[in-house]
């Protein structure tokens, strides 16, 4: 019988290396999350209720994503939550086993347990009260796993539902923590994300709720409203949450991604208004500095990218663009010099984009809001999967949401059996985890 | 629901993403100044009575007013998180006796999830091999039972781990430490892989208020 950790423990203050091999999962998850290991079974999409479509409600929507399984490429479940929130985003907590799914509209906080039964989870609790707990935090946005706790950026405030906004932070129970407004001359949120070797945090930026509800073509000829978006990106000390430095990235730059391999401390992400793809680059002197690195189709167009996706081995870069429908693989071998090496029409709109931790497979899907989308026939609604070989995307599968009836998908997250069993394949069992 | 330890054992690091933790590149960064900045509560836990190395019960918490406590759950098989936490430990162990004040404020406490196999014995096996010179106790519980409500308030998740063959011996767990205040708030928590000697004993200062 092994005593691992009495003989480790004699060594004293040794210093120990915590490492890991690579293997599935989605690429852009927290740090703080343990990772599944091997194929996902599942897409969990959380999805935009739509009206005259099924129940017109948000709903959870777990797809087969195992090409071993019978369920593969079909809907395994639905959970309708009832009632309209503009279901956008979530996040699972960091012991994998709550996803937390969100609505921009009314704030209100949905927590399904997705560890009882992965294909279907269940509903548990429910926040209606985000705004009084946060002191008028409107639009919760991200949700980022913390050791207990799960971190919020939003996109609103009460009190004039602008852009200005702040982070706010749950405990695992779903119970408030404390919030951290935006600061003074960068006061628009919308991504957080976390380089814990660094003790870093980078805040992105886009506008508020008078704004991400109203119909996007109104919006876009009221000249006015259009300057109500962020221009910033943040750099904070994230142990204290405080601020450090304030860059200029303008065009209201959305998600962000760090890379992921050690030493590669930059991070990317994308301008929706100008179209530009950014890199955030640590110096020498521990400093950051943004710099643009490339357009992303003809800004002139205006092609809106929206969702990225990093590969775990820092190569590629995934960017989607709303209004053509295109995706974008960017070579990123060179982080100051990216490239455009594969492009593909996955729809008539594109939103969101995730990949596996293999870089094997990726998914799409077509919502960005409700508000947002395009009508008539460019109203497509879908979730589809591919392969990806490192040169070309492969179509796997695809589910029309119009056609199912149930609405319009936005945000991907993996699940599996086998991570709930304690199943995995030894070699593999302790490994980091992806994120971005 | 009854926890089941028995079998057991590895820990899936909480590392991930984000910029990896990779070979060699342990965290590094400079540690914000105690007091700087705040740690508000963010979940309460109750007080639970486990066995020491001598088989005593004795309470997890135990603090008098303005004492803290950094609560670990680890279990003896465990080949990397674990160990890896406990030389982090060991390190605020060691720098808790250059200041006593301080020390004398602070309690630190490792509890075993796995105590069918992690008896008082073992736990007091690891202790003389870490050799504290602080405050630091090593708990364990009469039976998985036992110890299954105490998880279930901190929120530390464990499971076993099965390869496929009839031997598991490991336990899949993000490996979490709590610091906790003499009112039983937990003012932090952290993961393996992202914890320093540094960062747990500015955030003891910060709470405890100097020393």
């Amino acid at each position: 019988m092994r005593h691992v950790l009495v003989a480790a423990a004699a060594a004293l203050l040794l210093t120990v290396s915590v490492a890991g091999a690579a293997s599935a999962d989605e690429t852009c998850q927290s740090p703080y999350l343990p990772k599944i290991v091997g194929q996902e079974d599942f897409v969990y999409v959380w999805t935009v209720g739509m009206d005259g479509v099924g129940d017109g409600s948000d709903k959870l929507v777990t797809v087969g994503a195992n090409p071993a399984r019978d369920d593969y490429g079909k809907v395994v479940s639905q959970t309708s939550v009832g009632g309209q929130h503009e279901a956008h985003h979530g996040g699972f907590t960091d012991d994998r086993r709550h996803l937390w799914l969100g609505g921009l509209d009314d704030s209100a906080i949905f927590i399904f347990d997705v560890a009882s039964d992965p294909a279907n989870p269940k509903l548990v609790k429910r926040i209606d009260d985000f705004v009084e707990k946060s002191g008028g935090v409107v639009g919760p946005h991200t949700y980022y796993a913390l050791p207990g706790r799960m971190l919020i950026p939003a996109l609103s405030n009460a009190d004039d539902l602008g852009g200005k906004t702040a982070i706010v932070e749950y405990n695992n129970d779903g119970e408030y923590v404390r919030t951290t407004w935006m600061p003074e001359g960068a006061e628009y949120g919308y991504d957080a994300r976390i380089n814990a070797n660094l003790n870093r945090m980078l805040t992105s930026s886009f506008t508020g709720h008078a704004n991400y509800m109203r119909n996007l073509g109104d919006l876009m000829g009221d000249a006015e409203a259009m300057q109500n978006f962020g221009q910033t990106m943040v750099v904070w000390d994230f142990h204290a949450r405080k601020p450090l430095q304030i860059l200029n990235v303008p065009g209201a730059p959305l998600e962000i991604r760090w890379a992921l391999q050690p030493r590669h401390d930059y991070a990317f992400t994308t301008t929706a208004l100008t179209s530009k793809l950014w890199g955030i680059f640590r110096l020498e002197d521990g400093s950051f500095e943004a710099v643009e690195l490339a357009d992303i189709g003809d800004p002139a167009t205006t092609p809106l990218p929206v969702d990225i996706s990093i590969s775990s081995d820092d190569r590629f870069l995934f960017v989607d663009t709303f209004m053509d429908g295109m995706v974008r693989v960017f070579d990123i071998s060179d982080p100051r010099a990216p490239v455009v090496v594969h492009e593909k029409k996955i729809g008539s709109q594109v939103n969101m984009v995730s990949q596996s931790w293999d870089g094997k497979r990726v998914y799409f899907t077509s919502s960005l809001l409700r508000n947002w989308d395009q009508g008539g026939e460019k109203n497509e609604q879908y979730i589809k999967a591919y392969d990806w070989d490192g040169v070309a995307l492969t179509p796997r599968f695809e589910i029309d949401f119009l056609k199912a009836k149930l609405g319009r998908p936005h945000l991907m997250r993996f699940g599996s059996i086998d991570f709930y069993r304690g199943r995995v394949a030894r070699g593999q069992e302790s490994s980091s985890e992806s994120g971005g | 629901m009854r926890v089941r330890l028995a079998l057991a054992g590895v820990a899936i690091l909480a590392l991930g993403g984000g910029p990896a933790t990779g070979e060699g590149t342990p965290p590094s960064f400079e540690v914000p100044a105690a007091g700087t900045y705040e740690l508000p509560p963010i979940t309460r836990v109750g007080e639970h009575q486990l066995l020491d190395p001598a088989g005593t019960p004795g309470p997890i918490l135990g603090l008098a007013e303005n004492q803290a406590a950094l609560v670990s759950f680890v279990y003896a098989h465990c080949p990397q998180a674990c160990p890896a936490a406990l030389a982090v430990l060991q390190r605020v162990d060691r720098a808790l006796a250059a200041r006593p004040t301080l020390a004398s404020r602070v309690r630190m406490v490792t509890v075993s999830f796995d105590p069918e196999r992690d008896t008082p014995e073992q736990m007091g096996r690891i202790a003389r091999n870490l050799a504290p010179v602080s405050d630091w106790r090593f708990l364990t519980a009469a039976s998985n039972a036992q110890i299954a409500p105490v998880l279930e308030d901190y929120g530390q998740d464990t499971q076993p781990l099965r390869f496929g063959d009839d031997d598991p011996e490991r336990l899949r767990h993000v490996l979490k430490v709590f610091l906790v205040d003499s009112s039983r708030s937990v003012r932090n928590i952290y993961s393996s892989g992202f914890m320093t000697s540094e960062l747990l004993l500015a955030d003891l200062e910060t709470v405890l208020g100097g020393g």
